[in-house]
Order: C-alpha cells, then sequence, then structure tokens
C-alpha cells in the first residue's frame, strides 16, 4: 500500500493496477449488495440476452476506483469525497481490466485532490471513466 | 470588472445540484441549505477551476459570505 502524504503529491502523478474478477466474485457482489438480477448471476439467462457470460456489475468493476484510491492514489491517507462516474461497456466475468487514475486537480488549502480515472480492458476498450475527488487525513 | 455574482450563483447551482437557487452576497453557510463542509470545498475547487487562481486556507477562514469570496476572487483576478 502507498503512503503519499499531501507535499509528495502532485499534478500528473499516475498509477495503474490490473484486476480480474470471477462469477464467485459477482454472486458474493450480488449478496452484499442485493442486487440478484441474473444478467450478472445467472450464465444461462446472460447467454441468452446475448452475452458470453454473466455481466459483471457496473458497481462491482466500479469498487477498483476505491482500489485505486485507498491503495494507490494516495494509498492510506486517503479519504473519498466523491466520485463522478460513466459507464461505457459491459464486462464479462473472467475479463482482465486495467485501472489507471491520474491527479489533473490540487486544492491546495482544503488538500483535496481530484483524480482521473478509467478502467479499460486489455484491448483498449474503454469500460468506464471517472472523476474522484480525494481528500487526505493524518 | 463584470459583477461575478451571476457566475458564482451558476456555481452554487451546479454544486447545490439547484437550478432555481438564489444566492446574494450575504449567502452563507447559515442560510443556504445543505452548505456544508465537503460542499464549500466542491464550491472552492469550482471556483479556483473557473478563474484560474488559487486560495490560501487562512484568506478562506476570513470569508464571512459570498459578498466575501466575490471581493477575494476579484482581488485575485487583479493582481494575475
Amino acid at each position: 500500500m502507498n503512503e503519499y502524504r499531501w507535499e509528495e503529491l502532485a499534478l500528473g502523478l499516475k498509477h495503474e493496477f490490473e484486476a480480474t474478477f470471477t462469477e464467485e466474485m459477482a454472486r458474493s457482489f450480488a449478496e452484499i449488495s442485493g442486487d440478484v438480477n441474473p444478467l450478472h448471476v445467472d450464465r444461462d439467462y446472460a447467454v441468452s440476452a446475448g452475452f458470453s457470460g454473466p455481466v459483471l456489475f457496473g458497481m462491482m468493476t466500479s469498487s477498483l476506483y476505491s482500489r485505486l484510491v485507498g491503495v494507490y492514489l494516495p494509498g492510506k491517507y486517503a479519504l473519498l469525497q466523491g466520485i463522478d462516474l460513466d459507464f461505457n461497456a459491459p464486462v464479462i466475468a473472467g475479463e482482465k481490466l486495467i485501472v489507471q487514475g491520474e491527479i489533473v486537480f490540487m486544492t491546495e488549502a482544503y488538500r483535496r485532490m481530484e483524480i482521473k480515472a478509467n478502467i479499460r480492458k486489455e484491448n483498449g476498450k474503454l469500460v468506464s471513466k471517472a472523476l474522484i475527488r480525494v481528500g487526505m487525513h493524518d | 470588472m463584470p459583477d461575478l455574482l451571476p457566475e458564482i450563483q451558476d456555481i452554487f447551482r451546479d454544486i447545490f445540484d439547484e437550478e432555481s437557487l438564489v444566492i446574494t452576497r450575504e449567502s452563507n453557510a447559515s442560510n443556504v441549505a445543505d452548505w456544508d463542509s465537503l460542499a464549500h470545498v466542491n464550491l472552492v475547487t469550482a471556483i479556483e477551476k473557473k478563474y484560474k487562481i488559487k486560495f490560501a486556507l487562512a484568506e478562506l477562514q476570513e470569508l464571512k459570505n459570498v459578498g466575501d469570496m466575490i471581493d477575494l476572487i476579484e482581488k485575485k483576478l487583479a493582481e494575475k
């Protein structure tokens, strides 16, 4: 886990990591969230709807933005304060995802930054994009 | 310098997601609903972005209302 302090952060600082979700993870997310829509947890239903497998929850893949902030950028001292999010393409369980984030604005007076982030598939296809507002705690 | 109040009001309407919100120079955190600390940070960030200026914490702590904020913005724009 990164432990950036405010003084160590700067515009343009970037981090990137990879992640993959399984069907079992999707079932766990359905249990946690209570969203039991079959598109996400029933393979046969998802295939009949025209997908190659269960479609991962958008809020599940977007949880990677929480990891981006809480583990990488800035890491330990992060306080996630807000996020503007757009979903651009569905993700099927098993597909590798690449998460990227970059600090694009810093409000010095309140030690709050904005991170422009996106999640893409290995082929570069945009899955989602986000503008994340992050404060710091001591 | 043009009156900044209409532009500031637009920023408030965007941050508070309230299209009919009316802001005056006397508006402050006690008479605008939902103006909490997080909304305040969002306001300051939006103003810094729009006018390409930076505030110091001490400057912000002296502000009593929107009128004070507008005066501070105008001062910083004049110094640019």
